[in-house]
């Protein structure tokens, strides 16, 4: 066994203090809303309390839900039908998905803004349309994670003979899709929902410049952030633990996917 | 009529021909094999048959219904593939009722037919598991049940044992044809073995450059092959470059001795350049045997191939083959000897080669 030289763990020992100083700071800073000698949780009740964070809360959330349900319809099958029949269009779809890490989230609003609030598409006016906007904004902010993780899900199974399989046994596209393509993705598409989870919760620019007011979690945050300092924390922190309880979720339901690898080359 | 008809069949990618002029009859309940080199079109000729590529000329009938332009849902035809593409989601049994519940069967009728294809394949009880926690040889009879479950018009098969270990290979390849026996099923079996296609089929389709070279029974194919590629390909190679001396006798001159054939050699004129082929198991040494025609050769290398032994000889410019049976009291040249071979006139095939004058046998 090789000894595990000081460097390596020198760089450890950074890389920790570097992601975890912030995080203590911050945890330490939303327990000393009371005073500056004792801990207190009044930061997290105040918060949870509070009607504002549960109605951006639940609608973030909401809003996350029917992301993960638009995202998952488009960019599936499309990535599916990629990968079966235009293989040489792989690069060209991957490069579109990752357009929006290339264009900035405030280019895309003002884009948005400007075609949807005159006719022919006023969208803008009615509160139906603005949550319609703002849902496909964030589905195209996480276009590059769920296409990566569908595609990496789709180059893990034997798409086209899987295809043909089916096929030869008389099954038509949506049972191909629905019953032999989609259930062997479960580990891709959970990924990608739970990274599009986070995504949207913490979203600030497109919330904030399609909603009125403040609708949504991002900004409120942003909101608290400037009103409330200890609220604030806590409000970090909480998110935190969401995601992180995300993350945890995809390796657990990751594990136990039977017949991910074996069998199916 | 027969079952399976295909009729000038071509298939172009591009500019690429992958298949040119293929045409078959396969009667009802006959296993017929498509052997070839990697690339020369049995796959693309399985999957047009399949539905999965569409024909660039020619048509497909199969029970007299021309299903050239059918989707491959509609085609009727199980298909086994190399990868078996079993499906890893689903239990054993949910793949095998796979096409049964497209069908749109009943719960009942779907489990009586699930638990009679486990029985055929040997695998009853294994119902529950899931397609990774199977062996190999155990997936693809899954695999072969799948496709059988829907009583399929025709089976086609691509390659699919090998991706299985040698024994595996042979022991399950006894039970796919016993199988298809039993269910009197119409199969094409894709494969670049040939004692694979020579033990399993009724008949052969060997193919080569997209083109068909020779169809026949495994006994016509390995005993009078009819092109240099045939003979080359099915069964060890040997080929000797020879010229006619006299047609009429059915002369012939290999290194400057003369030998015979007894096969008719008109059309042929004294000079002619010719490719012949001689079996290694029909050569022995002279002593041993005495038939008509005998060569001198040097011996320029011995293996050993368990139960026989195969010795390579040298004449002249041709080096080939001769088997000799394996026995404990087997005496053997040594390399560099000059010995005495016999063959009779019959085992002297002359080959009708690309640049042929149109020889037929
Ligand atoms: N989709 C395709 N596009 C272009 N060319 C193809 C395609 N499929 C096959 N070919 C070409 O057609 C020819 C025949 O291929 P095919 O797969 O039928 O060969 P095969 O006899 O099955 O070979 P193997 O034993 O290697 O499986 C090959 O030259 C191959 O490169
Ligand atoms: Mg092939």
């Amino acid at each position: 066994m090789k000894r595990f030289p000081i460097f390596g763990w020198l760089i450890i020992v950074l890389g920790i203090l570097y992601f975890f100083t912030p995080l203590v700071g911050t945890l330490e800073w939303s327990l000393r809303i009371v005073s500056r000698d004792s801990f207190s949780l009044n930061a997290y009740t105040n918060v949870l309390m509070s009607e504002r964070f549960q109605r951006t809360f639940g609608f973030s959330f909401i809003a996350a839900l029917a992301t993960i349900v638009v995202s998952v319809l488009l960019v599936a099958p499309t990535a599916y039908w990629v990968h079966l029949k235009l293989p040489r269009l792989r690069p060209w779809v991957e490069f579109v998905t990752l357009l929006t890490f290339v264009v900035p989230a405030i280019v895309l609003v003002f884009g948005i803004v400007r075609v949807y609030s005159r006719p022919p598409f006023s969208l803008m006016e009615t509160e139906w349309g603005t949550n319609f906007l703002v849902i496909m904004g964030y589905t195209a902010l996480s276009l590059p994670y769920t296409y990566r993780a569908v595609d990496t899900g789709l180059r893990a199974i034997d798409v086209r003979t899987l295809t043909e399989a089916a096929q030869s046994l008389g099954a038509g596209w949506g049972t191909i899709i629905f019953r032999v393509i989609f259930p062997n993705l479960r580990v891709a598409l959970l990924s990608g929902a739970f990274l599009t989870f986070a995504v949207v919760m913490g979203e600030f620019t497109i919330s904030n410049f399609i909603l009125p007011g403040i609708v949504s979690f991002g900004p409120y945050m942003v909101n608290l952030n400037q009103t409330r300092p200890y609220e604030a924390a806590a409000v970090a922190i909480i998110s935190f633990g969401l995601t992180w309880t995300s993350i945890g979720v995809i390796q657990l339901l990751g594990r136990g996917a039977p017949g991910q690898l074996a069998g199916t080359r | 009529m027969s079952f399976l008809e295909l009729t000038n069949v071509r298939k172009l990618f591009g500019q690429v021909a992958a298949v040119e002029n293929f045409n078959l009859h396969v009667e009802r309940g006959e296993f017929v094999s498509f052997l070839g080199p990697s690339g020369c079109g049995k796959t693309t000729t399985l999957r047009m048959i399949a539905g999965f590529e569409l024909p660039t000329d020619g048509t497909i009938r199969v029970n007299n219904k021309d299903i050239t332009f059918q989707p491959p849902q509609k085609r009727d035809t199980g298909m086994v593939f190399q990868s078996y593409a079993l499906f890893p989601n689903m239990t054993v049994a949910d793949n095998v009722g796979f096409g049964l519940m497209i069908a749109k069967k009943s719960k009942a009728e779907i489990k009586q037919r699930v638990d009679e294809m486990l029985g055929i394949i040997k695998m009853f009880g294994l119902g529950n598991r899931y397609p990774y926690q199977l062996s190999g040889g155990q997936q693809q009879r899954v695999a072969l049940a799948r496709a059988l479950a829907i009583r399929p018009q025709v089976l086609l098969l691509d390659e699919p044992l090998s991706a299985l270990d040698a024994k595996i290979r042979i022991s399950l390849r006894a039970e796919i044809r016993a199988i298809q026996r039993q269910l009197g099923i119409t199969t094409i079996y894709v494969t670049h073995d040939q004692e694979e296609a020579l033990s399993l089929s009724d008949r052969v389709v060997v193919m080569n450059n997209a083109k068909i070279e020779q169809v026949g029974t495994p006994f016509e194919i390995y005993n009078f092959p009819q092109t240099e590629f045939t003979a080359q390909f099915v069964g060890t190679l040997n080929t000797l470059q020879a010229q006619v001396r006299d047609a009429a006798r059915g002369a012939l001159v290999v290194d400057g001795q003369e030998i015979s054939t007894a096969q008719k050699l008109d059309g042929f004129n004294a000079g002619d350049a010719v490719t012949i082929s001689l079996r290694p198991e029909r050569v022995a040494f002279y002593g041993e045997l005495q038939k008509s025609n005998v060569l001198n050769v040097t011996i320029q290398n011995i293996t050993f191939l368990g139960s026989i032994v195969r010795i390579q000889v040298r004449s002249g410019e041709n080096i080939f083959y001769m088997d000799e049976f394996n026995n404990p009291f087997l005496a053997l040249p040594k390399i560099g000897d000059q010995q005495q071979i016999t063959f009779s006139r019959e085992a002297v095939l002359v080959l009708k080669s690309g640049d042929a004058r149109g020889k037929t046998f």
